[in-house]
C-alpha cells in the first residue's frame, strides 16, 4: 500500500472465508494506536475491534467504557448485552468509576480516540441514533445518543463504524444525535461550545475507509479488494471526495478470525450477524450476498 | 450572561432553594431504621406525577424488583429519566406509568414508538452523560452545570439546555439545567437499616441520583449490620441521611445481573427485549408482575430456587465485590 493509512500490517495467512462484519472489525483493530486511550461504545464492533487490537497489534492501548471502567482486562466472552456494569466486563480494571468519571475524563482531554457504531452518518460525520424521518412528525423512533454524543464531542479523534448502505450513508442525517463537523464550516464545533481540535477522524465500513480533508470533507481513501470505487459510490447518498489513490485494505488473517470467533464472540452475537460472505482463494476475493 | 441559543423543550423546574427547603424539612438527620417492604416503600414514596430516576437498568444492577412494584401499583404520569436504559422505559411506558421521558438512551421498539406517535408520551432529548451531569448539578445544590458536549446537536434544540457566552473565557459554553428528581430508586449490593449503602463495581450515577432526589428508595441484596459499615467507611457509596427507605431485595436486579452476586437470566433478558419490540408489555406484566403479591412470591412460584442458585453459581468473579 503506497499511501499511509496508519494501519498495522497484519502478518500471517489470509483467511479463506469470512463475513464483511469481521472484515470491518479487523480493519478498525489495525487502526488502533498503541499507547493511546480509547473510549469505546458499549458492546458490538467497537469493543471487539479494540480487544482484538490489544491482543495482536497494540498491547498498550487502553480503553474505558461509559460506566467508568478504566483499562480492564475483561473475562471473555461477555454474556449477551452485559458489556457494561458486569463483573466480566470490568474484570481486572485499574479503576472503577461511574458515568461522570468517563465523561469528565474525556472532557479533560484524556481520551485520545472515541470508537462508535452508528445507525446513520452524514458527509460531515454527524451521527443519528434518535429518529429516522422528520423528527416529531413522521419518524421512526430510535434509542437516542446514549454515550455517543459525549464520545463524539470530547475525544480528540472519533472513529465511526457504519454500514455501506445508501440509506445509512447520507448527505444530511435526519437528526444530529452526536456531533461530527456539524454544518462542515470552519469552527462550527467551537461555536457550539465543543472543545477545539476534536472531531471525526475515520469512517470504516465493511467496504471502505474514509478520512476527512483539511476542510472537513469526507474522503474515500481505501477499499476492500472485492469492491470497486464505483460500487462504493453507488452506496453513498452524497458523493465523497475520492483520494487520488484509493488504497487496498487487506482481508482478515486466520489469526484475527480465530481470536474473534473463539475468544471475543464465540456465540456469533455480533460477528455472525447478517452480512455478505467473502471467499478468498489465494488470489481473488469473491463476495456472496448473505 | 449572553444567551446565544437555547433548546425549546420543557424541563423539570430548576429550584435549588426549594430543594434545600425540602432537605431541611424532610431528610432525617437522626439514625432512623428505614427497613420496609418494596410494597410499602413504593406506596409511600412514589407518587403519580413524580419525576422518577432509577440507577443502572433492568439488566445491570438495576432496581428491577422496585420497578416491578411501581408497575404493580400502577403509578401514573411519571416523568422518567431515561438514561443508560435498555428496557426500563419501554416497560414503564407499556405499563401505562409514563407521560414524559428525558432521553439519554433507551431500547426502542413498537411500545415506545406508538406511545410517542400517539402523543401519550412526550420525549425530550439529551444524552446519557448530559443526564448524569444534570443530576450532578442537582446533587451539588446548583441551578445548572456547564458542559463541553451536547452543543450543536439536534438534541440540544429539543432540550432545556442553553448556549451562552462564558463570562470567564468569552467562549461559547453549553449550560444544562440541574435535575432534582422527586424520587430515586437504586439497587445496591449492601445497605444497613439506616440506608448507608454500598455499591460494588461500576455504576452510572447512584451517588448523584441519591443526593439529588427528594425521596430515595434503596433496595439491597444484603442488609448488613451498621458495625460492618463502620468497619470500612470508605466503601459507603451513599450515606444514610439521603435515604428514605431501605428494602431487603435478594435478586432485586433479576433478570439482570448484580455484579459479584449473580449473573443475568439470559432467557428472560431476551424475553424482556422481545416484549418491548413486539409491543407486548401487557403480556409480560401479566406473567411476571400482576399475579404475585411481591417478587418473593414470583421467585417462589415462577422461577424456583434451583434457577436462582444457578444464576448465583454463574457469577464466579468476586474480586472487588465482596468486603
Amino acid at each position: 500500500m503506497s499511501i499511509d493509512l496508519g494501519l498495522k500490517q497484519a502478518a500471517g495467512t489470509r483467511a479463506g472465508s469470512f463475513n464483511e462484519r469481521e472484515m470491518q472489525i479487523c480493519t478498525v483493530a489495525r487502526l488502533v494506536e498503541d499507547g493511546k486511550t480509547y473510549w469505546v461504545a458499549g458492546g458490538g464492533g467497537p469493543m471487539y475491534a479494540v480487544l482484538l487490537a490489544i491482543k495482536l497489534y497494540a498491547p498498550n492501548a487502553q480503553y474505558i467504557t461509559e460506566d467508568g471502567v478504566i483499562a480492564p482486562e475483561p473475562m471473555l466472552p461477555f454474556e449477551p448485552v452485559m458489556t457494561m456494569v458486569s463483573s466480566r466486563a470490568g474484570y481486572r480494571a485499574l479503576a472503577w468509576g461511574t458515568m461522570n468519571t468517563a465523561g469528565n475524563h474525556a472532557q479533560l482531554g484524556l481520551m485520545d480516540y472515541g470508537l462508535l457504531n452508528t445507525l446513520q452518518v452524514d458527509q460531515h460525520g454527524n451521527i443519528n441514533s434518535t429518529a429516522i424521518g422528520t423528527y416529531g412528525e413522521r419518524s421512526r423512533r430510535f434509542g437516542g445518543p446514549g454515550g455517543a454524543d459525549s464520545i463524539a464531542a470530547l475525544c480528540w479523534r472519533t472513529v465511526l463504524m457504519t454500514d455501506q448502505e445508501k440509506r445509512k450513508f447520507v448527505e444530511r442525517v435526519d437528526f444530529i444525535s452526536s456531533p461530527g463537523f456539524l454544518d462542515g464550516s470552519q469552527g462550527a464545533r467551537e461555536r457550539a461550545g465543543l472543545p477545539p481540535d476534536t472531531g471525526p477522524y475515520r469512517v470504516v465500513t465493511p467496504w471502505a475507509m474514509y478520512d476527512y480533508t483539511p476542510d472537513r470533507k469526507l474522503r474515500l481513501v481505501a477499499r476492500s479488494p472485492w469492491v470497486t470505487v464505483d460500487q462504493i459510490l453507488e452506496q453513498c447518498e452524497y458523493p465523497p471526495v475520492v483520494a487520488g489513490e484509493v488504497g487496498l485494505l487487506d482481508g482478515p488473517t486466520e489469526e484475527e478470525l480465530h481470536i474473534l470467533r473463539t475468544e471475543l464472540d464465540p456465540r456469533g452475537q455480533n460477528t455472525a450477524e447478517r452480512s455478505a460472505w467473502v471467499v478468498f482463494d489465494g488470489e481473488t476475493y469473491t463476495r456472496t450476498e448473505g | 450572561m449572553r444567551v446565544l441559543a437555547e433548546g425549546t423543550s420543557a424541563y423539570l423546574k430548576v429550584d435549588p432553594d426549594g430543594f434545600r427547603a425540602h432537605v431541611r424539612d424532610h431528610k432525617q438527620r437522626a439514625l432512623t431504621p428505614k427497613l420496609m417492604s418494596a410494597r410499602e416503600a413504593v406506596a409511600r414514596f412514589v407518587a403519580d406525577g413524580d419525576y422518577f430516576v432509577y440507577d443502572c437498568n433492568y439488566f445491570q444492577r438495576g432496581p428491577s424488583t422496585l420497578l416491578r412494584e411501581v408497575i404493580r401499583q400502577q403509578k401514573k404520569d411519571l416523568w422518567v429519566c431515561g438514561k443508560f436504559t435498555y428496557v426500563d422505559v419501554g416497560l414503564l411506558v407499556g405499563a401505562g406509568c409514563v407521560s414524559q421521558v428525558d432521553c439519554g438512551f433507551f431500547w426502542p421498539g413498537a411500545t415506545i414508538d406508538k406511545a410517542i406517535a400517539d402523543g401519550r408520551v412526550k420525549a425530550y432529548e439529551y444524552s446519557n452523560i448530559v443526564m448524569t451531569l444534570r443530576l450532578q448539578a442537582g446533587a451539588m445544590g446548583l441551578p445548572f452545570l456547564p458542559v463541553r458536549s451536547f452543543g450543536g446537536t439536534d438534541g440540544f434544540e429539543h432540550s432545556g439546555a442553553k448556549l451562552v457566552e462564558d463570562p470567564f473565557t468569552r467562549q461559547p459554553i453549553t449550560l444544562v439545567p440541574a435535575l432534582n428528581p422527586d424520587v430515586a430508586i437504586i439497587h445496591v449490593q449492601q445497605a444497613d437499616r439506616y440506608g448507608n449503602a454500598r455499591v460494588f463495581g461500576t455504576g452510572i450515577a447512584h451517588q448523584e441520583s441519591a443526593m439529588a432526589s427528594k425521596k430515595v428508595i434503596i433496595s439491597a441484596e444484603e442488609i448488613v449490620d451498621t458495625e460492618e459499615i463502620r468497619r470500612d467507611p470508605g466503601r459507603t457509596s451513599i450515606p444514610y441521611y439521603a435515604v428514605d427507605a431501605v428494602v431487603h431485595a435478594p435478586f432485586g436486579a433479576w433478570p439482570g445481573n448484580c455484579a459479584g452476586y449473580y449473573g443475568s437470566d439470559t432467557m428472560v433478558v431476551v424475553e424482556t427485549f422481545a416484549a418491548i419490540a413486539r409491543d407486548a408489555v401487557g403480556e409480560y406484566v401479566a406473567k411476571y408482575v400482576t399475579p404475585f403479591a411481591d417478587d418473593a412470591e414470583m421467585f417462589d412460584k415462577l422461577i424456583g430456587q434451583d434457577r436462582l442458585d444457578k444464576l448465583r453459581a454463574a457469577e464466579t468473579i468476586t474480586e472487588g465485590y465482596r468486603a
